[in-house]
């Protein structure tokens, strides 16, 4: 038990320390800008003294380190300040638009496992069958098509074939929960297709791996049948080996949300995102870009927590 | 004589792989044929490929998919095996047939307590009118018969909690829970040591006694069966070469490959002239070690706590190899042979103090797979040596250099036994025993004063061995190189290494001369390696 | 044994399989690329106003876009960008990973603990989120977007070199060279290295392709290969506007990545079969 609490101390001092060189990363990248912030934001026809104005007002004209720790403070409170370009608070911003984001990842993740462990299970029942060569040769196919390129095709599909589901709508959850998901399917679909390709051969090999296992054969010997070895020894093995890779694809399906938004013209996070590119408004960039990193951050955590409760072998020594 | 009731009977056994490729391909089992008769030990031995395993899955009836019996039958207690359907062929697995496997470390499950594991046996097979509570009593009990003094706190104990040999018992346990008539052991013991070896075959024949148990014993060493199997046969090419009782087989091998394989299984070092150098003891020794304590590193966050928990594997250990000597060192394992070794080849943190008094000590390892880079040619292995030993060889040009350097590889080499054309070839395009012998040509080109060993024979058939150990006395005796020969082998021990130390523990429990120490052996440690030698090998004259 | 050897013996085939349909995919499209240094069938970024959103025919195989460009042509010219900034990008990020991945396994300790935490923590932001940090910051440029992906990749190599190098370490020939007295960064460049490339192989096969799916996303958005400058990515963007008028402006450019990706992935895999059968 003592090991235990080591452990998780261990990966709270990881955690803590791996925020902490996010946030030096992206502060290190905002303050590295080329130019004058104050001056762009200004424009070339201001004045001197409103640009030194401006500075003092952002804190421009503060040591490097006590912007850093008053960044970090505002990021850590949620208080992040205000948005150059729509003047208004980071935080309401990004408020604002997580709906879209958040809900497309998690029904691409639902997608992804209840798309890709069915038919990793029925797949790796008879490695080498047609039906399990067919299944890996399109993983193959779907793994090598980008999300948005897979958006493009689907709505090339959607609004010549079906021309059912229009594309750009979006309905915020407040107004019709339904709605709101039924417009979020398709964008969240492309998203989770390379996702469940990449989730069916890591299944699929990781069930196959395990069932070749020494224990099994045990099992096997001992006379169980084999759907009883397959629930009770090969499925909970292989999922303690796909829980690392579950919040791999989770931090990929919310990158590939973000580029995936801007097909289907959504208002989630990836657009604001853009948007802050191209008015190069950093206080909302680095908001959003470090909030996205603290939820990948702690589900990595999360992934390393669950791992251990699985698997006997982390947890106790 | 009595009539033997054969509990299995194998008729006219053809077993085979066919692929769409090829049909008819060479079959696996080629008209296996043989009984095992009711409460005997049967050894099934043969080297691998040889389709001793196959046999036994054949038995069982968890041949893989892809294989195909051709002809034959297989008949267990008078009733036909492959006449079965595959669900009463199940029902009869753990419960009249039991089997453990080579690999402990792996055959049990790693998410799963000991006690769950062996409880699915029973479920397996009793109705639902057994109580949950009757079936920890069936566990704890069989725990307790194969050796366990704590079963409640094995049942609680997850694999990864247990050693080797306790995996191997709870999986003897799991084998034997449902008392089967028939247990196949395959290569039981074939990745535990001596020691262990020993207790865990006596514990199978204890069991075989209690419950009148038959046992199917597959091993590829013919030496592991002695004084433990009643009848042997030999299995080559998928065919049934010989078959008597062991005394027979192991005293008067009629077959031919019967008599290769016993040969290799024992290293005969009578015949090889070892002539290992006359050591003077009042010289200084060459390498002097002072209270060497080492230990491996706790995890980073674990470290401030237990403070007063020591977690060394070596205790305090003194030690001197004069010029000239193989000093023998032997030891079960984890008795930190090889944590003494690593600490005197300063690749360990330790604390204590280690003199050497050549600037190069050399080294061989046990594995002779990687013992050798794989991504280089022999040449550029001797050439690090050389290079690494940072001789300085007075004022020449490059090329006369690099003639010069090339020279003294050959030399080396050639002393080796190995001639100029291994120059060029890879580690893979090797034997085990040639791999070995370039790993001591690297030392010697070195000229150190003393070479460590630590397992050279264990990894190699007897011939290599043979012919390792004479290549080692003769570069005793010629080269005055001391050895520091670390090795499970108490036969070879004995004849060349004038002094010996017995480690135990971390600590060496005795020191002296080698006759000395191994004919009135003072401490339990020893006693125990000599007595597992002679139960595993038999007694050498 | 037996099942060994029936393994080996089906797995060849298997193996050549995914290198000969990876190699035809790929073929394509560095075809199209070296075909492209000397002739197209137009100049890609010429205009033509009477010639605009035309479907495939005889003189425009591909079709023409909203300016009457030839979409054939322009897909040519596209191939550049993505194979020239996938093998920069990879080469950098293979550079970084192996001189920050062999010492942090070999020396471990606080050494690797130190390379780790970048390591994960640049591998923290999600997809390509830090590379248009860097874009957004320096400026859109086809150099900033390949030393952005660089740094981006570069953790995934410096996992391969860790991995391996720990596993390479306790082997007994690095434990020999030590006791030989040869010098940890020799150890490491002679010894060790070399050992690496059959695991370093399919993971820059790999890094390739998903280079060129970072790449091709921020072409989308704008952030990458910047127009007249024709690359896949922005060809994708630009024909959104005419899914329906004009499928075959989304169609030859996508088919093209996807094959140049799918390319790549057959050969890793093949790789990875007859390497790790080699291995055995």
């Amino acid at each position: 038990m003592q090991s235990k609490a080591s452990y998780l101390i261990g990966k709270t001092v990881e955690l803590i320390l791996t925020l902490l060189v996010v946030s030096l990363l992206v502060f290190a990248a905002f303050s590295v800008i080329p130019g004058d912030t104050a001056r762009v934001m200004l424009g070339p026809d201001a004045t001197e003294s409103q640009v030194e104005l401006l500075r003092a007002e952002l804190g421009l004209d503060k040591p490097l380190a006590a912007r850093y720790l008053s960044w970090l403070l505002g990021l850590l409170t949620f208080n992040p300040g205000k948005s150059y370009a729509y003047n208004v608070s980071v935080s309401g911003l990004i408020a604002q638009r997580l709906p879209v984001t958040i809900g497309m990842s998690i029904i691409a993740m639902i997608m992804v496992i209840l798309i890709s462990y069915p038919l990793a299970v029925l797949s790796s029942r008879k490695p080498g069958r047609l039906g399990d060569q067919i299944c890996s040769v399109i993983g193959h196919v779907l793994f090598a098509i980008p999300p948005y390129v897979a958006s493009l095709l689907l709505i090339l599909l959607t609004s010549s074939v079906f021309s059912l589901l229009t594309v750009g709508n979006y309905v915020s959850p407040s107004e019709d929960f339904f709605e709101y998901i039924g417009c979020l399917l398709l964008p969240s679909f492309a998203v989770a297709l390379p996702k469940i390709a990449m989730s069916f051969k890591f299944l699929r090999s990781s069930i196959i791996e395990q069932k070749s296992a020494d224990y099994v054969r045990t099992a096997k010997s001992h006379g169980m049948s084999d759907l009883k070895i397959l629930i009770r020894h090969v499925l909970p093995n292989s999922n303690v080996s796909s829980i690392t890779i579950i919040s791999i694809i989770l931090s990929d399906i919310l990158g590939g949300s973000l580029i995936v938004e801007q097909v289907f013209n959504l208002p989630g996070l990836g657009r604001l995102l853009l948007s802050a590119i191209s008015r190069r408004d950093f206080p909302l960039l680095s908001g959003i870009v470090f909030y996205l990193a603290l939820v990948t951050v702690l589900l990595y955590f999360i992934s390393d927590i669950a791992a251990s409760f699985a698997d006997p072998r982390i947890r106790l020594k | 004589m009595t009539r033997h009731i054969h509990i299995v009977k194998v008729h006219h056994l053809t077993l085979s792989f066919p692929t769409r490729k090829d049909p008819d391909p060479r079959p696996v089992l080629d008209d296996v044929d043989f009984g095992i008769r009711d409460g005997e030990i049967l050894g099934l031995i043969g080297n691998s490929g040889s389709g001793k395993t196959m046999t036994s899955l054949a038995i069982a009836g968890l041949l893989p998919e892809a294989a195909n019996i051709t002809s034959g039958s297989i008949k267990f207690a008078g009733k036909d095996l492959l006449e079965m359907s595959p669900k009463e062929r199940r029902a009869m697995l753990g419960k009249d047939i039991g089997m453990i496997f080579q690999e402990p470390s792996t055959a049990l499950d790693p998410l799963m307590t000991c006690g769950k594991q062996l409880d699915e046996v029973i479920r397996a097979h009793q109705d639902a009118s057994v109580t949950p509570e009757d079936r920890r009593k069936m566990v704890t009990d069989m725990l307790r018969i194969v050796g366990f003094t704590n079963p409640d706190e094995i049942y609680g104990r997850y694999p990864h909690q247990l050693s080797g040999g306790q995996r191997q018992r709870v999986l003897i346990a799991g084998a034997a829970l449902l008392k089967p008539r028939l247990l196949i052991c395959d290569e039981p013991t074939s990745s535990l040591d001596t020691v262990t070896t020993v207790s865990i075959l006596a514990l199978l024949r204890d069991l075989c006694h209690r419950f009148h148990m038959t046992i199917l014993f597959i091993s590829h060493d013919l030496s592991a069966v002695r004084g433990f199997c009643d009848r042997v046969m030999v299995m080559k090419d998928g065919k049934i070469v010989d078959m008597d009782t062991t005394a027979d087989i192991l005293n008067h091998p009629r077959n031919s490959y019967t008599a290769e394989l016993l040969t290799n299984a024992r290293l005969d070092t009578r015949n090889l002239g070892l002539e290992p150098a006359t050591v003077d003891y009042s010289k200084s020794p060459v390498l002097t070690a002072k209270n060497i304590t080492a230990g491996y590193a706790k995890p980073l966050f674990g470290r401030s706590k237990n403070k007063t928990e020591t977690n060394n594997v070596l205790h305090d250990v003194s030690l001197e190899v004069f010029p000239n000597e193989i000093l023998g060192l032997i030891g079960g394992s984890g008795s930190g042979k090889t944590t003494l070794i690593r600490s005197l080849l300063d690749l360990l943190p330790h604390s204590g103090t280690v003199n050497l008094r050549s600037s190069s000590v050399g080294a061989i390892f046990q594995d002779p797979v990687s013992c050798l880079n794989p991504a280089h040619t022999i040449k550029w292995h001797m050439l690090e040596a050389l290079n690494a030993s940072g001789k300085k060889r007075g004022k020449v040009s490059r090329s006369e250099r690099k003639a010069l350097s090339l020279k003294r590889i050959i030399t080396v080499l050639e002393e080796c036994g190995l001639g100029e054309e291994y120059l060029t070839r890879r580690p893979k395009e090797l034997s085990g025993g040639q791999r070995q012998r370039v790993a001591i040509a690297m030392c010697l080109i070195q000229e150190p004063a003393l070479i460590i060993a630590d397992e050279p024979f264990s990894s190699l058939d007897a011939s290599s061995s043979a012919e390792l150990l004479k290549l080692m006395t003769d570069i005793n005796r010629e080269r005055n190189t001391a050895f520091l020969l670390i090795t499970h082998n108490i036969h070879i021990v004995r004849q060349i290494a004038p002094r010996v130390i017995v480690m135990s523990d971390g600590r060496i429990c005795e020191e002296g001369t080698t006759s000395d120490v191994l004919n009135n052996p003072r401490s339990e440690a020893c006693s125990a390696l000599l007595e597992a030698e002679r139960r595993v090998h038999g007694t050498i004259s | 044994m037996a099942r060994a050897k029936k393994n080996s013996a089906e797995k060849t085939p298997e193996a050549s399989v995914f290198y000969i349909v990876g190699l035809v995919l790929l073929g394509i499209v560095v075809a199209a690329f070296i075909v492209s240094l000397f002739w197209t069938p137009f100049e890609p970024d010429a205009t033509d106003a009477a010639s605009k959103l035309m479907a495939p025919c005889a003189s425009h195989p591909f079709g023409t876009d909203n300016f009457g460009r030839d979409v054939l042509s322009r897909i040519m010219s596209a191939s550049k960008y993505t194979i020239f900034i996938s093998i920069a990008g990879v080469a950098i990020a293979l550079a970084l990973g192996t001189i920050a991945g062999i010492p942090a396994g070999y020396f471990g300790g606080f050494t690797d603990r130190g390379i780790m935490l970048i390591g994960n923590s640049i591998m923290c932001f999600p997809g390509i989120l830090l590379a248009l940090v860097a874009v957004a910051v320096f400026g859109a440029s086809v150099g900033n977007v390949i030393w952005a992906l660089g740094l981006v990749f570069a953790p995934t190599f410096a996992r391969v070199c860790r991995v391996g190098t720990m596993e390479i370490k306790e082997l007994d020939y690095i434990t020999h060279a030590r006791v030989m007295g040869v010098r940890p960064l020799r150890i490491m460049t002679f010894h060790i290295f070399p050992n690496l490339v059959p695991q370093l192989l399919p993971a820059t096969v790999i890094g390739l392709a998903n280079m060129t799916l970072f790449e091709s996303g921020m072409s989308y958005l704008g952030l990458g290969v910047q127009p007249p400058d024709a690359s896949f990515g922005k060809m994708l963007a630009d024909a959104q506007a005419y899914v329906r008028v004009a499928p075959w402006l989304i169609i030859f450019p996508a088919l093209m990545l996807v094959f140049y990706i799918l390319g790549l992935y057959f050969i890793s895999e093949g790789l990875r079969i007859s390497l790790s059968k080699g291995g055995k």
